[in-house]
């Protein structure tokens, strides 16, 4: 497998990972802890793939939430979904 | 060490990368796969049983902070608690900037950042951190000594002068340490109990140094080495020091002894602070009764001198630095004091420390037997003065020349004596021989069956210094001698202490017993003299009449004798 093969493998596994939908959860059950650690993982995973349009959001996420910041998340995370889908629409 | 080297070269070291996220393991995965071989969990609890079963085979392990079941600082802080972990070395896998300290802190060799955008920092990290763990196993092992834990000698040598270069001066004392009587443990219980004890001690001494600052090490078999900060008051602290270790032995009845050189400002060398410690530890020695010692710079100057003269006999013998004195003996046994014979004594004129009396460099000799080439020395010079003064006067005098200890169990003594005789034609009665009490009691058969192979050959025999050894008194009955010499030391209080005469008037009782003649050395005065006459003794010697002379004021003596009678 060449560098391309193994890197559309990798963003295929992304695609089709759940996390964006549970982090969605957590934030509507208000469970910033957990919505912390999903955000974090989402932002490394985008970071070391290189997704920038879907880090710049999901990174401002995770530090809103590593201080339990209670505000409206439904914007970036709105912005995340939109940049999402259009990876999966590519 | 012993993974290390077993591996084959070439081979891939192992890697194990610990992070929950499939995307990320794989992506690391991909930067190290050619360098090494790679195995992957996704959680802290799989991560440390593997980590325990490969930790033979394991070289490094990269680990996420946010894993599942047993979080990355955690798991670290198990690693490097546990003593059979402690030595993989650990790179923290993180995106966070606050991580980085806290990790380094709990004993991290590095971190990584996410994303990895740089993969060959990644691989340069890796490597180094897998090179660094493998040098500090290999550093570990081999500067310690595998029994104590302690450093050995070379690494503690190392250590102490980098602790000296670094510490500005701080103080540091040289102590030494030594097990009393370690053979006899290594052969009366065996190896591994003596092992044991070694071990026990080396925990011991650890814990001190840890306590007091320093350095410690295991310098040979039963010896140690310590490195600590200076001791003010050593009468107080270096006991503390010797119960500190000793209460490892509590149970057993093994003691140590210290040998110690004091940081006083003295600008030597490290190593030879060590010997010098070393060298008072062994003095120490059998002294049971000492359990420790400091080096003392007065009896290291002396015992340099007295190398120093040990060194230079040979050349001494050779350009005569040696001079032999006579000294002559007088027999009171008539209203005027007549001499009858002399005592040849050696000086020593050497180049550089002038003139030395033989109580300096006699017992030096007879530590290591060159007093016999002394002896012979002086032996030759009194023969050829014999034959000189019977060449001018026309008649013998006598000189007793003394005989070492080392010479009275020489078999070939006869032999050389007589040689002697007849090389400078003089006859055997003129060369009288004194052997000191001491001589006798060491081995009293042996030198009564030399002493009566010399008296069978004509030679006179002198117990010298008597009443200073331990003559038994059946012995004395059956000792064949010709003469009595009283040691010197009694006859030094003969006027003041009543013991002392009397002790005197018992000897001289002995020597009539014996049917031979007593010699009193070391009379300085009237009194004296007038005292061992009224005992009875025959024969004086001493600075009352006078002190030892070079030959060629005896010479005028006897001249200025002969004329006035």
């Amino acid at each position: 497998m060449n560098k391309e093969d193994f890197y559309l493998r990798l963003v295929n596994i992304a695609i089709n990972d759940t996390k964006l939908t549970e982090l969605e959860q957590q934030l509507s059950n208000n469970d910033l802890d957990s919505a912390f650690e999903t955000a974090h993982a989402l932002k490394g995973v985008y970071s070391n793939l290189s997704l920038t349009p879907l880090t710049i959001p999901i990174s401002e996420m995770v530090n809103l939430l590593r201080n339990k910041t209670d505000t409206d998340y439904s914007k970036l995370l709105n912005e995340e979904k939109t940049q999402f889908q259009f990876l999966c629409n590519l | 060490m012993q993974e290390l080297l077993n591996r084959p070269k070439g081979l891939h070291r192992t890697v194990l990368i610990v992070d929950d996220e499939l995307i990320e393991r794989e992506m690391l995965g991909a930067i190290l796969c050619d360098y090494y071989e790679i195995i992957y969990t996704d959680n802290g609890e799989s991560a440390l049983e593997i980590i325990k079963r490969e930790k033979l085979t394991l070289s490094l392990v990269l680990l996420d902070l946010h894993i599942p079941k047993l979080d990355g600082f955690s798991l670290l802080k198990i690693i490097r608690s546990d003593s059979e972990l402690w030595r993989i070395p650990v790179i923290m896998l993180t995106a966070e900037k606050e991580a980085e300290v806290e990790s380094l802190q709990l004993g991290a060799a590095d971190f990584i950042t996410k994303p990895y955008d740089a993969p060959d920092v990644i691989r340069a990290r890796v490597n180094h951190s897998i090179e660094l763990a493998e040098d500090r196993i290999i550093i570990l092992d081999t500067e310690r000594d595998a029994l104590t834990g302690l450093f050995n000698k070379e690494f503690f040598f190392e250590y102490a002068r980098r602790m000296e270069n670094q510490n500005n001066n701080m103080p540091m004392d040289a102590i030494v340490i030594d097990v009393n009587r370690f053979h006899i443990i290594n052969e009366l219980y065996g190896k591994d109990y003596a092992d044991l004890i070694l071990k026990r001690i080396g925990n011991s001494i650890h814990d001190l140094v840890t306590q007091v600052g320093g350095l410690a090490c295991r310098s040979n078999s039963n010896c140690f080495g310590i490195y600590v900060p200076h001791i003010e008051n050593y009468k107080v602290q270096l006991p503390m020091y010797i119960s500190m270790i000793e209460k490892g032995l509590e149970d057993t009845r093994i003691t140590i002894r210290m040998g110690v050189y004091l940081d006083e400002g003295q600008k030597i060398d490290l190593e030879q602070r060590f010997e010098r410690a070393a060298l008072v530890c062994r003095k120490i020695g059998s002294n049971y009764s000492t359990c420790y010692d400091v080096y003392n710079t007065a009896l290291h100057t002396k015992e340099l001198h007295s190398e120093r003269l040990i060194n230079d006999m040979d050349s001494a013998l050779i350009e005569k630095q040696f001079k032999v004195f006579y000294q002559p003996k007088y027999s009171i046994k008539d209203n005027k004091p007549v001499f009858t014979s002399f005592e040849a004594l050696v000086r020593w004129y050497h180049p550089e420390y002038g003139l030395i009396t033989p109580d300096e460099f006699i017992v030096l000799f007879e530590d290591n037997g060159l007093i016999r080439q002394l002896d012979r020395y002086v032996w030759n010079e009194a023969a050829a003065q014999i034959r000189k003064w019977r060449d001018e006067f026309g008649f013998s005098i006598p000189v007793s020349v003394n005989v070492s200890r080392v010479d009275a169990f020489n078999p070939k003594l006869v032999e050389t004596l007589k040689n002697i005789i007849e090389n400078n034609g003089i006859n055997n009665e003129d060369l009288l021989l004194e052997i000191t009490e001491s001589a006798y009691a060491d081995n009293s058969q042996q030198i009564i069956n030399t002493v009566v192979v010399l008296r069978d050959n004509g030679f006179k025999i002198e117990m010298d210094d008597f009443g200073s050894g331990y003559s038994s008194l059946n012995m004395l009955c059956s000792l064949p001698i010709d003469a009595l010499k009283l040691d010197m030391k009694f006859v030094k209080n003969i006027c003041n202490n009543q013991k002392d005469y009397r002790l005197v008037g018992i000897m001289t009782e002995i020597a009539r017993l014996l049917e031979v003649p007593v010699i009193v050395e070391g009379v300085e005065t009237e009194q004296q003299l007038k005292l061992l006459k009224e005992i009875g003794c025959d024969i004086i010697q001493g600075y009352y009449f006078s002190k030892p002379l070079p030959a060629e004021d005896i010479t005028e003596l006897i001249r200025k004798t002969v004329q006035g009678e």
